[in-house]
């Protein structure tokens, strides 16, 4: 197992509280690790009610993550979005995906789109993100999930608490 | 106030969740959707009065039992409404199956499930594709929107997780359906009291990334229907389709197509038995070109304006039985072109012009046609 996981599985103890939808936790860990590389620890901040993941190497600040929902047709699609210290995206990666069809937005040439993309950057389906066909409605779903993770980042940037 | 904590993981999961209800419970929830679709259209000619259809009215109602556990359903009226001794309307379950998501790559259907051949059949909500009609393609040779009852797994292939697969098992057409014009399209049962005499097995590849969709898709059964004369057996008066489609988007261009052939086995006995034409073979496919006008001239916007063009060439007596004489006014030449603009991905109104042909020269018309269509 993973640097990553183990903090925080111990941190978290047992995972027996995981609700219906959540992400597994080994599925994050692995994507944290797959971001940010082995060997990071966490911390946390609450702001506006969503936990923030700050990622460190040692005591190197790597960056930032929050795990989100988003609706898709008819079924949430959780979604991590990571940042680098300056906010640009390291990476978005699909923890949980449960509808019928679209599922090619964990694909990683679709999710290697956003990599780079500030919260500055315009983010349209068909313009700077190209669609999947098929998949319209999870392409637009994810992508607008992705800006209202990183408007938020930004917020928190220009208040001051990030 | 940014606030250091050292929650549990299971907290932080939880708390940043709009979705969640409760740790520990299981969170049922459902969701209502749909889509629908209204026409106009002109056939060419005098004593062609034009034709307005609220052609489709769906209800998308899903529901998940749990995390891996979900149904959905599409419940259709076609025609607005459906009264005594009138000939059009109906009041149809488009699909109705329940999925287990058993692993990430791996999900468990069964039910009502769509057919998984060619692009229209599955992916068949207005603002998706272009034209205020479906392709007739998609009518007379690949019979949208085509289901059928039973069950299979759909997912990823292990390892190339950009494919995915589609592998049913569903019960059969009856060939007693068949006809010369529309090819099987009468031969569905579409989980009414479905005779299960021949199931039938049909699957689907798919490659997907970025602007590119390449689909592979197959159909076998029998057809026979335990009807004596045809065959007992579970594969007898066997049919084979063959599907491939593509979609390719690029720049301000969007390109797609379809092709289909599909062999039906003892046609010369299936046409004998009841007094039907139904060649042995139906082919043919269409082509469609999109430009979006919005993107040069408007490269800020959201909105798309789509200018397109489809010829579709299909015979559904591509080559007939002993016996059966082949029809040159079922060798079909369709060409539309016209307008799709759509303010919002998911709204989309039409606009286009058709010119039908085919090989007889007989019965040629061409239709003017305006449309409105949503999904949600």
């Amino acid at each position: 197992m993973s640097g990553t996981s183990l903090l925080l599985l111990a941190v978290a103890g047992p995972p027996a509280r995981v609700s219906a939808q959540s992400a597994p936790q080994k599925k994050l860990g692995a994507a944290l690790d797959r971001v940010f590389g082995p060997g990071t620890r966490a911390d946390s901040l609450a702001l506006d009610g969503v936990i923030v993941l700050r990622m460190f190497r040692g005591d190197e600040l790597l960056g930032y993550a929050q795990v989100r929902n988003v609706k898709g047709k008819d079924q949430p699609i959780t979604y991590l979005v990571a940042t680098d210290t300056a906010l640009r995206l390291r990476d978005i990666d699909i923890l949980v995906y449960r509808e019928a069809y679209g599922g090619e937005v964990a694909y990683e040439p679709w999710r290697r789109q956003f990599r780079g993309k500030s919260p500055a950057d315009s983010l349209v389906v068909d313009r700077q993100i190209r669609g999947i066909s098929g998949a319209t409605i999870s392409v637009n779903a994810v992508t607008a999930g992705v800006r209202a993770a990183l408007a938020s980042f930004a917020r928190w940037r220009q208040d001051g608490r990030l | 106030m940014a606030t250091r904590t050292a929650a549990p993981l299971a907290f932080l999961l939880l708390a940043s969740f709009p979705f969640t209800g409760l740790a520990q419970e299981a969170v049922e929830a459902t969701t209502v959707g749909g889509y629908g679709e209204v026409q106009y259209s002109n056939h060419s000619g005098m004593g062609t009065p034009g034709e307005v259809n609220l052609e489709r009215f769906v209800i998308y109602l899903a529901h998940a039992f749990s995390d891996r556990i979900s149904l959905r359903s599409e419940l259709e009226i076609e025609d607005a409404r459906l009264a005594n001794g009138s000939a059009s309307g109906e009041v149809a379950l488009e699909q109705a199956y329940l999925d287990y998501r058993l692993v990430d790559a791996v999900t468990l259907r069964t039910g009502l499930i769509l057919v998984p051949l060619g692009i229209l059949n599955e992916t068949h909500e207005p603002p998706t594709f272009n034209g205020v009609a479906r392709p007739d393609f998609d009518h007379d040779v690949l019979p949208t929107t085509w289901r059928e009852l039973g069950a299979g797994v759909v997912g990823h292939l292990p390892g190339a997780s950009v494919v995915s697969v589609r592998l049913y098992l569903l019960n059969g057409l009856r060939a007693d359906g068949f006809t010369a014009e529309e090819g099987i399209r009468g031969g569905r049962q579409e989980g009414q009291k479905a005779s299960f005499a021949n199931p039938s097995l049909t699957g689907r590849l798919e490659y997907g990334r970025p602007g590119l969709k390449l689909g592979a898709a197959f159909w076998y059964g029998g057809t026979a229907g335990q009807d004596s004369v045809l065959g007992t057996g579970a594969f007898d008066a066997p049919l084979a389709v063959v599907a491939a489609d593509g979609r390719f988007e690029v720049g301000a261009f969007q390109f797609r197509g379809e092709f289909a052939t599909i062999h039906v086995g003892d046609a010369q006995a299936i046409n004998s038995r009841y007094g039907s034409a139904v060649g042995s073979r139906i082919a043919g496919g269409f082509l469609e070109g999109a430009f979006n006008l919005l993107r040069p001239i408007a490269p800020a916007s959201r909105q798309t304006l789509l200018l397109f063009l489809r010829h579709e060439r299909f015979d559904t007596h591509a080559a007939v039985p002993v016996g059966t004489a082949r029809d040159p006014a079922l060798a079909r030449r369709i060409t539309t072109f016209g307008v799709s603009y759509k303010p919002l991905w998911n709204i989309v109104f039409k606009a286009d012009y058709q010119l039908r042909r085919n090989r007889a020269a007989q019965a040629q018309d061409e239709v003017f046609a305006l449309g409105m269509g949503y999904q949600f």
